[in-house]
């Protein structure tokens, strides 16, 4: 489809003895102390924990816009030293870009890798559809709601195709409706692409319904103090979400979590 | 969200009628005695007809059958035209240094703590202490008046633009890096269109402050030009004359100020929405 699509896959992200503090000497305040995790390929993993507990520190660790006190982060064999296209962020507020229209924002990373105009309107086209907002292709970010913004945003990270897709609580400021629909519309999205996705919240059924595998972070400095696979997000799409957070295994999962967190 | 004034509406009346009063006000002291000598209080019509008159071939006039060209032999709206490009050369120039200053200044931090000082100490200097010493180095024409408007504009131009480049969310940069963008890339497909909003105000500011001392700035060897000729026909005792430039200076600093708003809501539509 297009160069990108070429490319090999990153492979792993790992995180080996990562720890972070804040501030210079004398007001340091410890954020993260001593993670190590890998994330394979294809795992949608969830990191749920209080808030202020550093989950978004190690998101933008793994994003690559600081870099870690000591210990380092590597997707396949290469250290992360900076941002990096095969590692899509989406946000938690849209950072779409009120100059450009809905269409402009989404086929922005394949603008700027040179990807001639046609294809890339064509590519953006395709994820716009993907998340149902071929109808507000024109528009300005602006004049879409809280949810249809991240949508937007959602578009353009796959649009870029990265290997990684790191979510920072990307539903956290919605109505419930609506982040249950774009739980949904994770999922399948997931489903057909193969990302590898690191999905940060803080709410726990969310963490037990996404993840294939959920990790609880503890309040600061942060720690992983729970790592456990989930069954829900790679069952069929055709079964029912409702039915899903009925069974006795999700309420067990979430039971766990939720101990985990407190 | 705070609504815009409308442009056209009802809106208008109140404004008519305060001009009507202010007009027939100023027409009944023009009349009266109270100010003496009475060529220092022209009426309405005085003012109008010196404004006429400025614009066209007229005699010379006190019985003498010569013709003259406008006043000082260019029309008032040539004088005003001299006086605009004058500020639009300087302006221009002020935005092309101005921007990109601020730009690196913005971004750059060891740029700005060197850079940011001099910036200070230009800003806080009232262009006109310039005159002199600029009238030395570049002569009494107009590169020594386009230096003035220089140097009144750049400064505003320059700070507004690192205040918004300052003012750039940190994830919206965050985004574009994590979409494959380069360093530059970064700054022209991000920073400059988040600041193009707060470049745009730099220049309202600076257009005000270029006007205030191109007007100031043609005491000196200022004709033709619209501030000149409003200062030498005060002091040649044409107040009529006088007047109709003051106006004249007001309302195109106002229509100045508007073409710019315009501006700003064309190229930054988003601005308070986004």
């Amino acid at each position: 489809m297009t160069a990108t699509s070429v490319r090999t896959h990153s492979g792993a992200v790992r995180v080996a003895g990562v720890e972070h503090v804040f501030g210079s000497r004398g007001a340091e305040v410890p954020a993260l102390d001593r993670i190590d995790l890998t994330i394979e390929p294809g795992e949608l993993v969830t990191l749920a924990g209080p808030s202020g507990c550093g989950k978004t520190t190690l998101l933008r660790l793994v994003a690559g816009f600081m870099r870690p006190t000591s210990g380092n982060i590597s997707v396949g064999d290469r250290e992360v030293r900076g941002p990096g296209a095969e590692r899509g962020v989406v946000f938690q507020q849209p950072t779409l870009y009120p100059w450009l229209d809905v269409r402009g924002n989404v086929a922005l990373g394949p603008k700027l890798r040179g990807v001639a105009k046609a294809e890339r309107t064509a590519r953006a086209d395709t994820y716009l559809d993907l998340v149902g907002l071929t109808d507000f292709a024109d528009r300005r970010p602006y004049e879409l709601s809280g949810g249809m913004q991240q949508r937007t945003q959602i578009a353009r990270v796959l649009a870029n195709d990265p290997d990684i897709v790191l979510m920072d609580e990307p539903f956290g400021a919605l109505d419930a409706l609506t982040r249950e629909r774009l739980q949904g519309e994770l999922l399948s999205l997931w489903r057909a692409t193969g990302k590898t996705v690191l999905f940060i919240t803080h709410g726990v059924d969310e963490a037990v319904l996404l993840g294939t595998r959920v990790l609880v972070m503890s309040p600061r400095p942060g720690r992983i103090v729970l790592d456990e696979p989930a069954p829900f997000a790679a069952a069929s799409a055709d079964v029912d979400p409702k039915d899903l957070r009925a069974s006795p295994e999700f309420a067990e999962l979430t039971r766990r979590v939720r101990e985990a967190i407190t | 969200m705070r609504r815009r004034p409308r442009l056209l509406g009802l809106s208008w009346l109140p404004a008519v009628v305060t001009a009507v009063g202010v007009l027939v006000l100023w027409t009944v002291v023009a009349a009266s005695d109270w100010i003496q000598p009475a060529y220092l209080a022209p009426s309405p019509l005085e003012v109008w007809d010196a404004f006429v008159r400025a614009n066209t071939y007229h005699p010379v006039g006190g019985g003498v059958d010569r013709v003259v060209r406008g006043e000082e032999n260019y029309f008032l709206w040539e004088h005003l035209v001299v006086s605009l490009r004058r500020i639009a050369i300087g302006l221009v120039l002020a935005i092309l240094v101005g921007v990109p200053l601020g730009l690196l200044m913005g971004t750059v931090e060891s740029v700005r703590r060197v850079a940011g000082p001099y910036l200070d100490f230009l800003r806080s200097i009232p262009p006109l202490a310039y005159m002199g010493f600029l009238v030395a180095w570049f002569g009494i024409y107009d590169t020594s008046k386009i230096w003035l408007l220089f140097l009144a504009a750049f400064p505003p131009i320059a700070l507004a633009t690192i205040n918004g480049v300052r003012g750039v969310r940190e994830d919206q940069v965050n985004a574009v890096l994590s979409l494959g963008a380069s360093r530059r890339q970064a700054v022209t497909s991000v920073v400059l269109p988040a600041t193009t909003p707060d470049i745009l105000s730099g220049i309202r500011v600076a257009v005000g402050f270029a006007w205030t001392t191109v007007v100031a700035a043609e005491l000196v060897n200022g004709l033709p030009g619209i501030g000149g000729l409003a200062y030498l026909s005060g002091t040649q005792n044409k107040i009529a004359l006088s007047v109709a430039c003051i106006l004249v200076i007001g309302l195109t600093a106002i229509a100045l100020d508007f073409v710019i708003r315009l501006i700003e809501r064309t190229l930054a539509p988003w601005r308070g929405k986004a």
